[in-house]
């Protein structure tokens, strides 16, 4: 069953590339091909594998483990990128290290400090003995 | 015999204090991220990728560090394995079935010393080889028009879908994926803008590291997080020491390992787990009498052997030929394109520092991981008793903090995390990621040489099949399509490994 839906999105996809490719516009033939034709093919190539797997699906089986916790660092790495910049990376990655922390089984307080651990070190060493400016935030740190 | 000139050479570029202290860091890490359980090679040259890039190392040096993390961790990765019966990677599923039970006998130093003996023989060996055949190679590609490089690009597309463990379809679906992907930007070519829907951040296309980050960090933590890998660490235990009889007793065994991981490394798409697999089954065949599986020297040496020597030679392919042999190798090139270098056959004519630099630094590295690895493997063993939320939320952090330094835009990070969850879930339905990473590599290249072979024929399609080496190639690609729809090859026993979908990392 997964593999039809996984098949009808691959042929979906590829359709939408092919059709895409024809609608480029080529200012000048700058060569006999253009940039049409290899995304026409790879599009031809999703549509062949997706139409295979909808013929003859394989048994898959999804298995899930404790998907809430990668769904909580899931949610801490699409959070980090927005704090990044406005509280500065110490705040930021201690934040997500925390979330994460506690999605491996972490009790709160050795989350807490692993976290702000982890940061402290990573803002030293990258930002001051390797000299890759990372962002400061507010405080200047 | 110029190998011995341009070897040294090449040691005058890997012995500066720069590219020695970079070789001894690559392998120290290397060493000790493959030991960690749940990441492998690739995720070790992906994390360190970008800060490359961020640190603006020269290329030799950048290369010097990235192969040291990839046969270091070929070290590292068997401390789980015998420790916890946990292989870190499917390439390392062999070296837990003698390895863990020599363990719990209480022979786990012995086992630690013997694998470790083990990987520099191959690893080693495989150097020696390389030095002396990769230019050789280089000089019959020198010969390969466009329509020979497209020919061989899909023989190595294709045999990665005849290695793979799933469905050979998926493979072909990750691999035309990945093409896609590289599609995003602007088309070298003609200026046009493909597939870019309007947006800024992606004309110049998905960025190198992000993808990288993406596919081999983001989610595998993810997937950590999900089903957490545990194990008891069993300890090193104080039963005998390895004797020099007991080195001198798997020393045939190492040597078949080495010849026949080394050969499976340099064929493309066939790495480090096919290798160790066969090495295994094959010393089962020659050897034994039954004591393989209950904790036979052999039968540890051998697939660790053959996974080093793998590891090696499929970085053959990649500097002869521009071609990787495995999915690491391939994140390789994408490095070595950073820096516009092309591997291939010029690469030893044209920068030679880089390529004779990062052999001779392999000689040294092997070197420097006997040290690290037969007496320090005490060392290395501990950071196992490093919680599992200290670790993880850690790489995830450097991950992220290697994106931006590289990149210098949040929206990267978005991006990196974007594809982490679309790596996800084509890991959760069983589409392999490491041809999809091979493919977008490889994209430009192929459509490059495509294009060119077109333009020299004015558009005539028969151009693709004009010269012997073409029509070889071709016929090996058919072969290889053809062959799994006949039977499926089975080079993978039943055993539970810990993540599937990842063949030849």
């Amino acid at each position: 069953m997964i593999d039809r839906l996984v098949g009808l999105i691959c042929a979906l996809l590829g359709a939408g590339a092919i059709w895409h490719a024809q609608t480029l516009h080529v200012p000048f033939a700058a060569d006999p091909v253009g940039p049409r034709m290899f995304p026409t093919i790879i599009g031809g190539v999703l549509i062949l594998g997706g139409c295979i797997l909808m013929l003859r699906p394989g048994p898959v089986t999804m298995e899930f483990g404790t998907w809430p916790r990668a769904l909580a660092v899931l949610v801490a790495s699409l959070i980090y990128p927005l704090l990044l910049l406005p509280i500065g990376f110490i705040a930021a990655t201690a934040l997500l290290c925390f979330v994460a922390a506690l999605a491996f089984h972490a009790r709160p307080l050795p989350a807490a400090v692993s976290a702000v651990a982890t940061a402290i070190v990573f803002f030293v060493l990258l930002d001051k003995l390797l000299d890759l400016p990372l962002p400061r935030g507010p405080l200047g740190i | 015999m110029d190998a011995f000139a341009a070897l040294l050479s090449g040691f005058q570029v890997a012995l500066t204090p720069l590219n020695l202290a970079v070789a001894f860091a690559g392998v120290a890490l290397g060493t000790a991220i493959g030991a960690l359980p749940g990441v492998g090679p690739i995720n070790a040259v992906a994390l360190l990728l970008p800060l490359c890039f961020a640190l603006k190392l020269p290329p030799e040096t950048a290369l010097i560090l990235l192969a040291g993390l990839y046969y270091g961790s070929g070290y590292g990765g068997r401390i789980s394995s015998i420790l916890l019966n946990i292989p870190g990677d499917p390439g390392l599923v062999m070296t837990t079935l003698d390895g863990y039970p020599l363990a719990k006998s209480g022979r786990g130093a012995a086992a630690l010393a013997i694998s470790g003996i083990g990987s520099f023989v191959g690893g080693t060996s495989a150097v020696i080889l390389m030095t002396f055949l990769a230019v050789p190679l280089a000089r019959l590609a020198l010969s390969f028009g466009p329509a020979d490089y497209v020919a061989l690009m899909v023989l190595s597309f294709a045999l990665l879908g005849t290695m793979s463990e799933g469905k050979a379809v998926k493979t072909w679906i990750a691999v035309a994926l990945g093409l896609l992907f590289a599609m995003v930007g602007v088309d070298g070519g003609t200026g046009v803008e493909r597939f870019t829907f309007g947006s800024l951040e992606l004309l110049g296309g998905i960025d190198f590291t992000s993808l990288t980050i993406g596919l081999f960090a983001v989610a595998e933590i993810l997937f950590l997080a999900e089903g957490m890998i545990s194990g008891v660490v069993s300890r090193t235990g104080n039963g005998a020491r390895l004797s020099f009889r007991e080195i001198v007793y798997c020393l045939p065994a190492m040597l078949r390992a080495t010849g026949l991981g080394f050969f499976l490394g340099v064929l493309p798409g066939t790495g480090a787990s096919v290798a160790s697999a066969m090495a295994y089954t094959a010393e089962k065949r020659i050897s034994d009498k039954g004591t393989f599986g209950k904790g036979d020297m052999r039968g540890l040496a051998a697939p660790e052997t053959a996974d080093n020597a793998a590891q090696t030679g499929s970085m053959v392919p990649m500097l002869a030929l521009g071609i990787p042999g495995s999915g690491t190798t391939a994140v390789m090139l994408g490095a070595f394109l950073m820096y516009s270098i092309t591997p291939g056959p010029l690469l030893f004519t044209q920068r030679p520092e880089v390529a004779w630099g990062l052999i001779a630094s392999m000689y040294i590295g092997n070197l420097m991981l006997l040290v690290l690895n037969l007496p320090l493997v005490g060392l290395f063993a501990r950071l196992l008793l490093v919680p599992a939320w200290i670790l993880y939320p850690g790489i995830l952090a450097l991950s992220y903090a290697g994106v931006y330094a590289v990149s210098n835009s949040a929206f990267e990070l978005i991006i990196t995390t974007g594809i982490g969850i679309l790596a996800y879930i084509l890991r959760k339905v069983g589409i392999p990621l490491i041809p999809l990473m091979l493919a977008f590599v490889l994209a430009r290249l192929l459509e490059d040489n495509f294009r060119r072979a077109l333009s020299l024929s004015d558009g005539g399609y028969e151009i693709l099949f004009s010269t012997p080496t073409s029509i070889v190639l071709w016929l090996l690609a058919v072969v290889a399509i053809g062959l799994p729809l006949i039977r499926k090859p089975k080079l993978h026993p039943a055993v539970p490994v810990a993540e599937a979908g990842k063949p030849g990392a």
